[in-house]
């Protein structure tokens, strides 16, 4: 016992600190991610601005923000779930599910709104299943997330036998397709909606005790259950909210392309996890932001767009994104093991 | 008045191993429960569902009225846990931690919502970690980087934040250093002296004979017994907590008292062996006798023990009837009839038949006898202080303290607790024996010049007997078995009588120069004099 109390004499305070200053470069998490997020944007961008010209042509640019709308509306809320330290796999069929959902509603009648609102309550019914399995039932996300992924898609098969939706009206189409004039600019519409939606998460994330909430869940969960947070909530509301921005993202996928298929975003889940690791935020949870993950869905389309630009066949996409995601994640590894090895804890 | 949180029957268990057992109990504003037991006896498991952090089997729990479940109801409630293990949020910084759950900023709808406001956060945080004394490089400092005894204290913090109605205190004193545990201590009487029921578990007694009104003894998941602190003492805890002494059954074996202390935790030793033993082994039947053995060994121990202090505080109180006794009668008989004789001499004196050479050695026999008087006066002082009786210990050790100083030329300077009150006729007789052995042993050893006496209040249930003087100080080798055993008495008659009361006793040198004698002793509590 008198052992412990030893622990409190200056001395190995001391060497912490000088340690501690040694490694703050290295240390300052959220700072770095962001660091290493825009570097990688700025070296893709200016790999493919080079090495193609008409990458930067506004026709191609206006694409990309386009395709980078609907992919960043889903990583945002990837990237909260991973935050929070869990991980949501089902956010390509919920794309896929919430597009033919609003699609058929549409070609059953019904308004272009109701269509959207019943879109969207896909998205939030099927992550509120994944939340309450996950936090209530405390069954590994990764399971859960992989069942649901593979339910939905079989509905989505189901439902439409196969076939596509199409045929949808102007007004839903223009969600994806429009542009908004700023005197001499134009802005597609789907990325205002999603900057829009970016914006509002990063004031909640940063500037709620809600949003602080979510940040410190992976390094003391028991901590905040023991200080009256309900825990439990906080995790279904997060996957809910994965869950609705990944109906979003369908909506816009499915606006922007007139087609709602059972076989749309197939494999989407995929560049959403890595859109959001490029993008900063870490498995291990706790670290992570809004910005990084806009960074990360813009690195992951262009290279989805440039790699297709300079001629290489569609199946090297999915390849090289998933390097950069894995080299992503293990540079914070390695940060992580080294910070345990000087401060003793993993975080 | 309604009891603040009501426990009726409370069970709970894990798999087919029961860890609380049909436990009841009761807490008032404003009161102190104590929990006492062996690690493992249920302390941790009770707090947690009196929190309502753990829904028990069956049983029911009512706070203020209402049935109590949920734990970020019971935070809302005003209940609030200090964990044995300090729950931190290892990513965020110091203030974070300490507002966890409870931020301050300004909220458009509830909590969830809420928009922090660091500065004011950061200040208050200050204010609290400055209140409890902790060190801290910087507030934005993560808590991972914290030693066990910072983050102890940060848990303790985060119950300060609000004004909490129930506060659950789960033996965190492991993590804490002395100070920091008597900082808990006070904080436990702030509590209480605000309104807010208090529930302590410790395995330290001494901690819940200081600050608790009632204790609540678990063994094995189950109640064993509920004292009201008052009325008890360390002992009959210790016996109920390790479940021996039977009060009536004494044992005739002489053990040394001083050795009490030192066999009790080898008990303790022995009792944690017992279950490592019997976890390590699955308790094959061998193994099963030797446990026994071992456990009968220890209970006949412990019983022995506490009939030998019986003894012995027997015989010190009978000691202080005899001393009285004698008093009295040297007192009223022998002073008397020395009077006497002086007033007869006197009357000799101014008698016809006087001649000088007569009256000189009349005068001379006179004052002899004034001189025996005297003397035997200070003798009956010595046997039992006249004022002790009437006005307390506290005139008793001023009119001690007064005398001696003449007697001897050594200055005394006397410092008493104002709020000192008055205390059991025991521990007052104990404490004014202390002083004069004490100051007994500077005027024959010491070569002091000058000696401080101090008597004041740790806390409401403990007082601190100090002696300093300026000699010589204890030799190197000073060893108070080796003083007994070579016939001087006095210091070992301190240190059992510290003992019988339940106190401690150190000797040491001051840094600079001369002994210090403390003695720290607990009594039952004084309400301090409502001046305050």
């Amino acid at each position: 016992m008198t052992d412990d109390r030893t622990s409190v004499t200056p001395g190995p305070v001391s060497t912490r600190a000088r340690r501690f200053s040694l490694g703050r470069l290295w240390q300052g998490n959220a700072g770095r991610q962001i660091f290493v997020a825009i570097l990688l944007f700025l070296v893709v961008l200016s790999f493919f601005s080079l090495s193609s010209n008409v990458f930067l042509s506004s026709q191609n640019l206006a694409n990309l923000a386009r395709s980078f709308s609907w992919l960043a509306m889903a990583a945002i809320g990837q990237g909260v779930v991973i935050v929070m330290g869990g991980i949501d796999l089902s956010v390509g069929a919920t794309m896929a599910l919430a597009g033919l959902v609003a699609g058929r509603c549409m070609q059953l009648g019904f308004s272009v709104a109701l269509a959207i609102m019943l879109g969207l309550l896909v998205g939030v019914v099927v992550g509120a299943i994944n939340g309450l399995l996950v936090a209530r039932f405390h069954l590994p996300a990764f399971v859960v997330t992989l069942g649901t992924m593979g339910i939905q898609r079989g509905i989505a098969y189901g439902l439409t036998g196969g076939w596509s939706v199409t045929n949808m009206p102007e007004a839903f189409l223009g969600l994806g397709q429009s542009d908004v004039g700023f005197g001499l600019w134009t802005v597609p519409a789907p990325l205002l909606i999603t900057l829009a939606v970016a914006l509002l998460l990063s004031l909640f994330l940063r500037r709620t005790v809600m949003g602080g909430d979510i940040y410190a869940i992976s390094s003391g969960e028991r901590a905040l259950v023991v200080s009256g947070v309900n825990v439990t909530r906080l995790k279904v509301f997060v996957y809910t909210l994965c869950g609705l921005l990944a109906a979003a993202g369908g909506l816009l996928l499915a606006a922007r392309l007139g087609v709602a298929a059972p076989a749309a975003a197939v494999g989407a889940e995929v560049d959403v996890v890595a859109a959001a690791i490029i993008g900063g935020a870490s498995l291990f949870g706790g670290v992570g932001g809004i910005l990084g993950v806009l960074l990360g869905a813009a690195i992951t389309q262009m290279l989805n767009n440039g790699l297709i630009l300079l001629g290489y066949p569609s199946y090297w996409q999915t390849a090289a994104i998933c390097t950069l995601m894995l080299v992503t994640f293990m540079l914070d590894y390695w940060r992580r093991q080294r910070q345990a090895a000087v401060h003793g804890t993993s975080d | 008045m309604e009891p603040l949180i009501k426990a009726r029957n409370l069970s709970f268990s894990v798999g087919s191993l029961p860890l609380i057992q049909g436990v009841s109990l009761e807490i008032l504003p404003g009161e102190v429960l104590g929990v006492a037991g062996q690690s493992g006896a249920g302390k941790s498991v009770l707090a947690m569902l009196l929190a309502g952090m753990q829904k028990p089997d069956s049983g029911e729990l009512v706070f203020d009225g209402r049935r109590l479940e949920w734990p970020f109801r019971a935070r809302d409630l005003g209940i609030e846990v200090i964990h044995q293990q300090p729950e931190m949020v290892e990513g965020l910084d110091i203030t974070r931690n300490v507002f966890l759950g409870n931020e301050l900023g300004w909220s458009p709808r509830g909590r969830w919502l809420r928009v922090p406001d660091r500065r004011r956060m950061d200040i208050e945080a200050a204010r609290i970690l400055a209140d409890l004394g902790m060190p801290y490089r910087s507030l934005r400092e993560r808590v991972s980087n914290l030693t066990g005894e910072q983050r102890q204290l940060i848990a303790i913090a985060r119950a300060m934040t609000h004004a909490a109605r129930l506060i659950i205190i789960d033996d965190p004193g492991l993590l804490l250093s002395y100070p920091y545990q008597q900082k808990l201590l006070s904080l436990i009487q702030d509590w209480r002296s605000r309104g807010a029921a208090v529930l302590y578990g410790s395995d330290n007694i001494d901690h819940l004979m200081a600050v608790t009104d009632r204790i609540l003894v678990l063994r094995h998941g189950r109640c064993i017994s509920q004292r009201i602190t008052e009325e008890t003492d360390r002992e009959q805890i210790l016996a109920a907590t390790f479940g021996s002494a039977d009060q009536q059954e004494l044992t005739p074996i002489i053990w040394a008292l001083d050795s009490y202390y030192r066999a009790r935790e080898q008990a303790e030793k022995l009792s944690s062996r017992q279950k490592a033993l019997e976890r390590d082994l699955g308790a094959p039947e061998v193994n099963r006798q030797i446990i026994d053995q071992l456990a009968d060994q220890i209970n006949v121990l412990d019983r022995a023990n506490s009939a030998l202090q019986e003894a012995q505080r027997r015989l010190l109180s009978e000691l202080e009837l005899e001393r009285k006794r004698l008093a009295r009668e040297i007192h009223d008989q022998v002073i008397q009839d020395l009077l006497a004789v002086g007033y007869r001499l006197e009357e000799l004196e101014s008698g016809p038949a006087v001649t000088p050479s007569l009256e000189d050695e009349l005068q001379s026999v006179r004052s002899d006898v004034r001189k025996l008087v005297s003397d035997l006066r200070h003798i009956c002082g010595e046997l039992r202080p006249p004022t002790i009786d009437s006005l307390g210990l506290g005139p008793a050790l001023q009119s001690f303290v007064h005398g001696w100083s003449n007697r001897t030329g050594i200055v005394v300077d006397l410092a008493l607790d104002p709020n000192l009150g008055r205390l059991p006729e025991a521990t007052e007789l104990s404490i004014f024996r202390i002083v004069q052995e004490g100051l007994n042993n500077v005027r024959k050893h010491a070569g002091a010049s000058r000696v401080d006496v101090r008597l004041e209040h740790t806390s409401p249930r403990r007082l601190l007997l100090s002696i300093a003087d300026d000699g010589r100080g204890v030799p190197a080798d000073f060893d108070l078995l080796q003083l007994s055993a070579e016939g001087h008495y006095g210091l070992s008659g301190v240190s059992e009588r510290v003992a019988l009361l339940g106190g401690r006793l150190k000797i040491r040198n001051q840094p600079e120069s001369g002994a210090l004698l403390q003695a720290e002793i607990p009594h039952p509590r004084v309400e301090p004099i409502a001046s305050d």
